[in-house]
């Protein structure tokens, strides 16, 4: 394909919406992903990127949230009816790797207040960042709420071991403009962190994940 | 009749002449052919009776027949199906006791079966690597080693082939992993790490044979280990380019013209034939689809373990189960704090580990502040730096130190805090930013680069005086606070509201520009001219094709007056749409938090592809926004030079010793011998270079092979003949004067003798 339009990822996203809300509708909400095929790029010379973006709207509205928390935010959590621990809790744990790695896995993203933040290392072990869970760092003064809808918007672009990867941008539950915007973005932010921007993208799909997959490029 | 038989006999003897003729004609030479085997087989089963007593005449004997029914086994394959096994067994059992020459030849034979296809590379990798493994002479093991590297990539030549790789892989993965303790190890490290140089394993099982070999118990396998992640990526780079340039560069014009030139004949004919296949396969080499290069330290399974190990068994017990010397340990721990600072692992007593070490009477201690500065990273709990950043401190920065002393301890300082600002102190801070008014250059950079570190990342620790001007306007304005600890970059496209600003300014709406998109494809070197081929202004007319913004606009406040509709109707209630985003936290006010977002989010990143102009505008304006244009142009180069070397390191780039004493230089005086050796220089760096500009442009023009400008031409001409033209114009009428005045300014105004108007 020689270039991507946005009529043509319009068209696209029409396409899915259309797919997935009413030919084929699913008893639960799928998750549109954008999936990205790299080229010409030679991961030993050409360093690794990765990085992060806060998207116009939160792709996956149903991601469970931690807080590890003081006193405070213990009750700011609750109060929000979202999971808290203390670090007691956290104590309780015992660095029991098997026990981390199951609290890792029990939910999506954590949030750590400054105070108890720099103690996590100590107190987990490598667990959470093995995971790539490593808590985001929230304040007393900040707004709590804001701090997890940052959190559930925030999507990564982290290269593994092979030369493509995938990304939540959206749900179908989204307006076609919503999810427009959201792809958009990812791709055009995608695009400024490559070294030679266009010309390293091989191949961009967008699909949700009950739903044939869409060639954007 | 008689010479007859004669000729007979002779064909007998001379294997070579049998050999030949065998080749042309299998089937009439059988005879002779199971004549000489039999003498084989039974001459080997005298060898194998009694392997010591049999006399010169009988080897040399056998070793010839060996070589030739080897040459001709591919003709006669059911006679010889014993051949390769007697071969094996042969060497299996007597490799010790055998004749040296005889032992080689059988080993080259197997070799030729295997390249005949009469055995496979299973086999003979299966015979040949316990031989290696095995045999105490020197000269065998080299011969096997090389053989079973060439036959290892011979047979992964075309494809990989992933089977043998598999089994021979785990293979040295057994050799070390049954017998950690025994030097043998070695063999599998020095095959992987071959294999690795030439491209030919690059998967995670090789990098898990020199895992566990980094692992073992000893030194010497240890070492190579080790070594082998730190300087594998390195070694296979030179290796590609060795490679590729051997083929030197054929220039197919200069052939072509030749060959217009020259004399027509076939052997010329040939030669351009030869250097066009060349060049075309060269081209389809370069276009072929890339091997994928991942470094041996992206491949490892599990990082984290893997460095938790290294560090738990060669660095951290008083008493190691390896006694590795300073060197070799600085190499465990610079391959662990590579680890840990590229992986962003957690290590917490590797820190605590370093504090002995870090004093200025330490053998390479500016090893050990650089791979301190390595295995720093921004997830590290500052509270576990901060003691070591004091040691350093109190250890190599004073006013009794000597100079190449504090400038070493200010740089590996610098360099950790590059890694993790939060692990300075204020009141250290203060103390060392002092430094910038050391007497000696080299303590005066160091302290620089740490007060231009601490502008930019927290210039609220700096005093007032220290803070600069821009620094201290940012923390007037509330930004720039430093980060906090575990705090990640909420990322956004950098710059990207420079751009939208200019496009702005330039009145370039959200059209489909055809021209951005221009050399898609083609554009093969960005850093040469960023954004030379934009010219997106060129033309204000604006077409839509696709959204046009008021469109957009409609569409989004539309929207607007319906959710603000909706609110008044079910406040208090469960919110549908943005609301429904954080279902989980609907009584927290999602309200506020989404308003702000939109307002955050660009709205060009959100409607617009970026095209390869747009990226090339986008990193113009971000590497000029930083530097304003009031600034003098030396400290504006300055400054350029200085953005460019940042972006230009990457993190996961290694800190060298060479990095933290680099300044150190500086405070050295040098020695006369050092001076005439400097003065004497390699003339070919261009700071040695002490002739004229002019000359060294010429030289570099003159090597490029480009040719003079009109200019230089007009200048060099010859007095005489420009003499005729310079009398005449003194003799020129009014007339023809205004004429030659006038076609010059038409001339000029088409663009020129040449112009293309």
């Amino acid at each position: 394909m020689s270039k991507i339009t946005v009529a043509g990822v319009r068209t696209n996203v029409q396409q899915l919406l259309q797919y997935s809300n009413e030919e084929k509708k699913r008893n639960f909400l799928e998750t549109v992903e954008l999936q990205i095929g790299l080229k010409n790029y030679d991961p030993q010379r050409d360093k690794r990127f990765s990085g992060t973006i806060k998207l116009p709207k939160v792709p996956r509205p149903n991601m469970s949230i931690c807080i590890l928390g003081d006193q405070h935010d213990i009750d700011r959590a609750k109060h929000g009816g979202v999971d808290a621990m203390s670090s007691e809790d956290l104590k309780k744990l015992n660095k029991n790797k098997k026990l981390i790695k199951k609290l890792a896995r029990k939910y999506d993203a954590f949030i750590a207040s400054d105070s108890l933040i720099k103690q996590i290392p100590r107190l987990l072990g490598p667990g959470l960042s093995k995971a790539g869970k490593f808590p985001t760092p929230v304040s007393h003064s900040d707004d709590l709420s804001g701090k997890i809808t940052e959190v559930k918007s925030t999507i990564k672009f982290q290269l593994k071991k092979v030369l493509c990867m995938g990304v939540a941008v959206g749900n179908v539950d989204m307006t076609e403009d919503e999810l427009i915007a959201n792809i958009m973005l990812a791709i055009n932010y995608l695009v400024s962190l490559l070294k030679k921007g266009w010309q390293n993208v091989g191949s961009l799909t967008i699909k949700a994940s009950m739903s044939p997959p869409k060639r954007l490029y | 009749m008689k010479r007859k038989i004669g000729a007979l006999e002779k064909v007998d003897a001379d294997l070579p002449n049998l050999q030949h003729k065998i080749r042309n004609d299998p089937p009439s030479y059988r005879d002779d052919f199971v004549s000489q085997y039999s003498q084989y087989a039974s001459m080997l089963e005298l060898f194998l009776q009694s392997p010591t007593t049999t006399d010169d005449t009988g080897v040399v004997r056998l070793r010839d027949l060996i070589d030739f029914i080897s040459h001709v086994a591919d003709c006669y394959p059911k006679i010889t199906a014993e051949f390769p096994n007697d071969l094996i067994k042969l060497l299996e059992l007597h490799h010790k006791s055998l004749d040296v020459e005889l032992r080689d030849k059988i080993v080259g034979s197997l070799v030729l079966l295997r390249k005949k296809e009469i055995i496979d590379s299973n086999t003979l990798l299966n015979t040949l690597w316990p031989l290696l493994i095995a045999t105490p002479s020197k000269a065998l093991r080299a011969l096997l080693f090389q053989k079973i590297v060439s036959d290892l990539r011979t047979s992964n030549s075309k494809t990989k082939n992933h089977k043998l790789n598999r089994n021979i892989q785990t293979i040295c993965y057994n050799l070390i992993a049954s017998d950690p303790a025994s030097p043998k190890g070695l063999w599998a490290v020095k095959l992987t790490r071959e294999l690795w140089r030439r491209s030919v394993w690059t998967d995670a099982k090789a990098v898990s044979i020199m895992e566990i070999a980094a692992l073992s118990q000893d030194a010497k396998v240890v070492t190579s280990g080790t070594r082998f992640f730190l300087g594998s990526d390195q070694e296979r780079e030179e290796a590609a380019e060795d490679e590729s340039d051997d083929e030197e560069e054929i220039d197919m014009r200069k052939l072509k013209h030749k060959a217009g030139i020259n004399k027509k004949n076939a052997k010329h004919d040939r030669e351009l034939k030869t250097a066009a296949a060349k060049v075309k396969r060269k081209e389809k080499k370069k276009n072929a689809h890339q091997t994928l290069n991942f470094s041996a330290l992206h491949l490892l399974h599990d990082p984290q373990g893997f460095a938790e190990k290294l560090f738990q068994q060669h660095l951290q017990p008083a008493q190691p189960k390896v006694r590795l010397n300073l060197e070799q340990k600085l190499f465990v721990l610079q391959l662990v704090s590579r680890l840990v600072g590229l992986h962003k692992l957690t290590l917490i007593p590797l820190y605590s580990y370093f504090i002995k070490y870090l004093t200025p009477k330490q053998p390479s201690v500016t090893a050990f502040l650089a791979y301190l500065a390595q295995a720093t990273h921004s997830l590290v709990p500052p509270d576990v730096l901060e003691p070591l950043v004091q040691k350093i401190a109190n250890e190599f920065v004073s006013e009794a130190a000597a100079a190449e002393v504090a400038s070493a301890g200010l740089n590996g300082i610098r360099e950790v805090c590059v890694r993790q600002p939060l692990a300075m102190t204020d009141t250290l801070l203060q103390d060392l930013v002092q430094y910038r008014k050391s007497k000696d250059k080299g303590v005066q950079m160091a302290a620089r680069g740490l007060l231009s570190l601490y502008r930019e990342v927290g210039a609220q620790m700096l005093k007032k005086k220290d803070r600069g001007r821009d620094a201290a306007l940012g923390l007037r304005d509330g930004q720039n606070q430093g980060a906090k600890f575990g705090e990640v970059d909420g990322g956004g496209i950098e710059g990207i509201e420079l751009l939208e600003k200019w496009r702005e300014e330039q009145g370039i709406g959200s059209d489909e520009d055809e021209e951005a998109w221009k050399n898609w494809d083609a554009e093969s070197d960005d850093s040469m001219s960023s954004g030379g081929w934009i010219n997106v202004e060129s033309d204000g007319e604006e077409i839509d094709i696709s959204d046009s913004e008021d469109e957009k606009d409609k569409k989004a406040s539309k929207k607007k007056a319906a959710k603000e509709a909706e609110k008044e109707n079910e406040e208090g209630e469960e919110k549908a749409d943005a609301e429904k985003a954080s279902r989980a936290t609907a009584s927290l006010e999602p309200e506020a938090a989404v308003r702000r977002e939109e307002a955050r989010i660009s709205k060009l990143a959100t409607t617009r592809i970026l095209t390869p102009a747009d990226l090339a505008k986008l990193n113009e304006l971000r590497q000029t926004a930083a530097i304003t244009a009031n600034m003098p142009s030396a400290k504006r180069r300055k400054l350029q030079q200085q953005a460019q070397a940042n972006a230009a390191r990457h993190a996961d780039d290694e800190v060298t010793a060479d990095q933290i004493a680099g300044l150190a230089a500086l405070s050295h005086k040098a020695t006369k011998e050092e001076r005439i050796a400097k003065a004497k220089g390699d003339p070919d760096e261009p700071k040695n270079d002490h002739r004229s500009t002019t000359a060294r442009r010429k030289e570099k023009k003159e090597a490029e092979g480009k040719s003079t400008t009109n200019k230089e031409k007009a200048r060099k001409k010859n007095f005489m003949m420009t003499l005729g033209k310079a009398k005449r114009k003194g003799k020129r009428s009014l007339v023809e004067h205004r004429r030659i005045l006038k076609a010059h300014v038409d001339r000029g105004k088409r663009g020129g003798k040449r112009g293309n108007y």
